[in-house]
């Protein structure tokens, strides 16, 4: 689906990463955990063509128009309705514009979002923007979803309950997810593998680790596997290490 | 509401002072006519028609300076925007025109245009654009990155960051400025009257001047206010039609 080779992705002189190789499967779920500073954003931003990479290579097995963004902001035009942003990526597609908001009030109510489809943004909630935003990508139907930490603004209980649910619809369409997040039980619990990043400049994938939870997953009965809590341990503190390593190197400069 | 109705008993309190104090004499009425002096100007003003063809102009003047105004401010902000050459060569200018009282270059239109309505418009036109040159400008300078890459993550191109994106936050940021531009289109038209001119409230004024009528003067200006007060309620309520989206 997704393969990525030798990326190097630079805003300056310095590289944010280099030499990054990242494979993600059909239908596989893969987190790029790692320190603050480590790039992971910038490697869905190449992905997706936001950035472009000073070396290597990202290929995908997909047209670039089934990959589905959804970014840590929600990102609505402040000027369109609910219903009217849910359709926008349907309309830049080509859709006709009724047609498109009856598909958009369709995507509202299966997101629990009926009735508030002329709604502004600035009227719905974190969690309802959130829900809108969530819409207006899976309304195009994307074979490939890239998240960057998506639910870190909503509160506990919302996150919690718009995660599964998404990452229902994720297992029962079989769509491939690269998740960028700080949280690594959110990681753990969501994805197949999890790929750790160095801490920037010059980051890479310091390890890479298969989560052995079966599929379809309950996020909170995830949390409960066996493997949940050893794998939590090792990742917490190869994490530790990364931004110990990092802090004792800039001391002995 | 209830400031409103402060705000009123304030204003009806100044006027009775007012004119309490020009009639037992504290004022003098030459230099400060009582209200009703005022309004009995005022009321022979329209009585006898005569105001009718001075505000045609004046309003000819500010509305048509307004219109081109926003038009060209609206125009040359979104080109200097996309054209970064072309900033290069506008931005001094309009620097240069918004730090200077821009109503000194009334005489230099007279010269160039002559006394009637097109030297005034485009006092006005000058007055209203910089500002709204600078408002559409930085507005599109400044637009939310992340609606942009919104956009393009959505698969749209130029058009699309155009209709979605760009001339929505134009709006928005011209709306923003209407009632300052409804301002200075008076403030424009007003003064290129004042400055040389046969027709028009500012060349009314220039005339109440010049032969010490105190209270035709008070009474154009109260005119002045009260019109620009009309189209500020109504540059209100457009905005908030237009931008509906900030207010519901």
């Amino acid at each position: 689906m997704l393969d990525i080779a030798g990326l190097t992705l630079a805003y300056g002189e310095e590289p944010v990463l280099e030499a990054v190789d990242l494979k993600l499967a059909a239908g596989e779920v893969a987190s790029l955990v790692g320190p603050s500073g480590s790039g992971k954003t910038s490697v869905l931003r190449a992905v997706t063509g936001l950035t472009v990479p000073r070396a290597g290579t990202v290929r995908l097995d997909i047209p670039v128009r089934e990959v589905g963004f959804l970014f840590q902001d929600d990102a609505l035009l402040p000027w369109r309705t609910a219903r009217q942003n849910v359709a926008l990526g349907l309309r830049i597609r080509g859709m006709d514009r009724e047609a498109a908001l009856a598909e958009a009030d369709g995507w509202l109510e299966r997101l629990g979002l009926a009735g508030f489809g002329n709604r502004w943004p600035r009227q719905l909630s974190g969690g309802q923007r959130k829900r809108v935003a969530i819409a207006q990508v899976l309304a195009l139907k994307p074979r490939l979803l890239l998240m960057d930490e998506p639910f870190a603004s909503l509160d506990a209980i919302v996150r919690a309950r718009i995660t599964q649910e998404l990452v229902e619809w994720v297992e029962r369409e079989g769509l491939s997810v690269l998740l960028v997040t700080h949280d690594l039980e959110e990681a753990l619990a969501i994805s197949d593998t999890m790929h750790l990043l160095s801490q920037g400049p010059r980051a890479r994938i310091r390890a890479s680790y298969r989560v052995p939870i079966a599929r379809p997953r309950k996020l909170i009965e995830a949390r409960l596997d066996p493997s949940f809590g050893p794998l939590l341990d090792r990742l917490w503190h190869a994490l530790e290490a990364e931004v110990q390593g990092t802090a004792t190197a800039e001391a002995a400069q | 509401m209830k400031t409103t109705i402060r705000r009123t008993i304030a204003l009806v309190l100044l006027v009775v002072a007012w004119e309490a104090a020009s009639r037992v004499g504290w004022l003098d009425p030459f230099y400060a006519p009582p209200p009703t002096k005022v309004a009995e100007t005022l009321g022979e003003l329209f009585a006898e028609g005569r105001i009718w063809s001075h505000l045609q102009a004046t309003f000819s003047a500010a509305l048509i300076g307004l219109f081109v105004g926003l038009l060209v401010g609206i125009v040359l902000g979104f080109a200097a925007a996309v054209i970064p050459g072309l900033a290069d060569l506008l931005e001094p200018v309009m620097i240069l025109l918004n730090a200077i009282p821009r109503v000194i270059l009334a005489p230099l239109f007279v010269i160039w245009l002559g006394i009637e309505l097109p030297s005034k418009v485009m006092l006005a036109l000058v007055l209203v654009a910089v500002v709204v040159f600078f408002a559409v400008y930085g507005g599109i300078k400044e637009v939310d990155r992340r609606l942009v890459e919104r956009i393009r993550t959505l698969g749209g191109g130029r058009w699309e960051l155009l209709r979605d994106v760009y001339a929505p936050s134009v709006v928005s940021w011209v709306m923003g400025n209407l009632k300052v531009s409804v301002g200075f289109a008076f403030t424009g038209a007003v003064v290129g009257e004042f400055v040389a001119s046969t027709r028009g409230l500012g060349y009314l004024l220039q005339f109440a001047q010049s032969t010490y009528n105190a209270a035709l003067t008070i009474a154009l200006i109260l005119l002045i206010m009260a019109f620009v007060l009309v189209l500020f309620a109504l540059a209100e309520r457009l905005e908030r039609r237009l931008v509906r989206w900030r207010y519901g």
